[in-house]
């Protein structure tokens, strides 16, 4: 039984680690992250915690040793893991990419906004729902924000 | 070479020699078979034919050169009694030229129809030369202009790839530099001037990023277009509903009156009314709210001139302000890439959205141009075809 809620953030970019933390604590500083700069490193770590796992996976595209749509499609799989909430979290915008996601089961993709202010505004909706109805904060998001697409 | 044709060996001795002394090359033959035989082997520039022979005549030999592709061209002079037939003048034998002559004949005339006809030959079989040289150059310049059209569709398709691949990577960094600056000036307490200093280093960044945006989007004007017939009423106010935050903070009024449906590029269309709308509330009075006014009528020309005329195939758009409005001499000016009237400190933008407009009226086979008075305001007119002929266009279905 856990009490506080766990995010884990799947992005080899430092920077974009850094200011995804910056926003977090932010609007939530409560709320644990966990950080992995791959795919490969994100299955071994969600492997390892038996009975701590993340409540939100935030999942990038493109990164080294193992793509996020491998990554994703691994999660899946895993009848331990299947049941967390994959929402991805790319520079990408293509249509392809966001099909694909979907497709393998992503609950919403997200490409990064510059403005920090949107940021925000996503993270802190999220935060807030993430043990309540987090299928209609997305789409809600989905309404109201350029970068974000709901399944 | 000439050929002679008689069935009478004296008469073509005598004309073998009459034509040898004056330098011509004979042959002979003593009846029609024996010339059509002949003909078929050999090249001749004419042939005198006599009219009156046992078994093939005169006018048989004639029927089947003028049905020979091969030889329709060769000038045939007749030789015939004096009671000549007038069948052959009606039927008008072949295109290389027919005459006659009646036996017995004038030398010196024969000779000069001899080489008048023998010229025409030479003259006529030139021209068929020189026609399938050109046919063969123009074949094989269709085909490099072909190839030509290939490679260049092929570059462009590269040039557009990576014209989206340096934008995507380009906006990579510029992203991080306004997130992180907006965290330092959040986060910290920098104090007022370095607030405004990092405010000025967030302003430029996002000018970056709308550079790189309207870059991008011109690059794609280049890929080949599809034109629907869709109303640009509808199109239009799509654009307003884009623009609807602005029109409302700035309190801007826009009129809109009867337009026509046209065959468009319905997304280029829209840039172009984006561009010119926001243009016109831009570069209002200060303090006057913006008041744009759009109408369009029918022209025959494509022309600004050219009075109106409702069955004319062209429709000109206009577009006006009553804004601050510039010097016509610099007409050019505004629709080239990055000149700008104003500097940026005064107006914001980035100086391509004339181009833009430009570039896309191009495309649609038509111009815009516009008229205007310092102090007093602005119309921009649009000549666009109604049709686009080169394309079968698509009709919208709504």
């Amino acid at each position: 039984m856990r009490n506080s809620t766990l995010f884990l953030l799947v992005d080899d970019d430092a920077d974009d680690i850094i200011v995804f933390k910056e926003v977090l604590r932010d609007v939530n500083p409560s709320i644990q992250l966990i950080e992995a700069g791959d795919g490969l490193e994100a299955l071994e770590i969600l492997r390892s915690r038996h009975d701590n796992l993340p409540d939100i996976i935030f999942l990038d595209l493109n990164m080294p040793r193992m793509q996020g749509k491998e990554c994703l499609v691994e999660i899946k799989k895993d009848p331990h893991l299947q049941h967390i909430p994959v929402i991805i979290y790319t520079t990408s915008s293509l249509s392809r990419d966001i099909e694909d996601s979907m497709l393998k089961g992503a609950v919403c993709f997200i490409t990064k906004p510059s403005s920090l202010k949107e940021l925000r505004h996503i993270v802190s909706s999220i935060s807030q729902n993430v043990h309540g109805d987090l299928g209609r904060c997305l789409r809600v998001l989905s309404n109201t924000s350029t970068t974000f697409i709901v399944c | 070479m000439i050929l002679i044709v008689d069935d009478k060996k004296e008469n073509l001795f005598s004309l073998k020699t009459l034509l040898q002394l004056n330098l011509y090359d004979v042959d002979m033959a003593m009846s029609g078979e024996e010339a059509l035989k002949k003909i078929l082997k050999n090249e001749y520039e004419l042939i005198i034919l006599d009219v009156q022979m046992p078994g093939m005549d005169g006018y048989e030999v004639a029927e089947n050169i003028t049905g020979y592709s091969k030889t329709k061209d060769i000038p045939i002079i007749f030789l015939s009694a004096v009671n000549i037939d007038k069948r052959f003048i009606a039927k008008g034998y072949s295109s290389g030229g027919v005459d006659y002559l009646t036996k017995p004949f004038d030398p010196e005339l024969l000779l000069l129809k001899i080489k008048t006809f023998t010229r025409l030959y030479k003259q006529t079989k030139e021209l068929n030369d020189i026609k399938s040289n050109l046919e063969h150059k123009v074949e094989a310049r269709t085909t490099e202009l072909i190839e030509a059209n290939k490679e260049l569709e092929k570059s462009n398709a590269e040039l557009q790839q990576y014209a989206f691949i340096a934008s995507h990577d380009l906006q990579e960094p510029l992203r991080k530099i306004i997130t992180f600056s907006q965290i330092v000036k959040e986060r910290f307490s920098i104090g007022a001037e370095s607030t405004q200093y990092v405010n000025r280093i967030i302003v430029s960044a996002e000018r970056m990023r709308t550079l790189i945006n309207d870059l991008l989007s011109y690059s794609k004007l280049a890929a080949t277009p599809e034109f629907l017939n869709m109303p640009l009423s509808l199109i239009i106010q799509e654009t307003i509903t884009d623009l609807e935050l602005i029109i409302k903070e700035t309190n801007a009024e826009v009129i809109i009156g009867q337009l026509p449906a046209a065959e468009i590029i319905p997304d280029q269309m829209r840039q172009v009314f984006q561009n010119l709308i926001s243009n016109a509330i831009k570069f209002s009075k200060k303090d006057n709210p913006p008041q744009i006014k759009i109408w369009s009528d029918f022209t025959k020309e494509r022309s600004v001139e050219a009075r109106p005329d409702l069955n004319g195939s062209y429709c000109r758009i206009y577009l006006s302000d009553k804004g601050i409005g510039f010097n016509e001499q610099y007409l050019d000016k505004i629709f080239t890439m990055f000149q700008r009237l104003h500097g940026r400190s005064e107006y914001e933008g980035t100086g391509i959205g004339l181009s833009i407009v430009k570039k896309i009226i191009e495309k649609h086979n038509g111009f815009v141009t516009a008229k205007s008075k310092e102090g007093e305001g602005t119309t921009f007119i649009i000549v666009l075809p109604l049709k686009q002929t080169a394309k079968p266009a698509v009709a919208l279905h709504k």
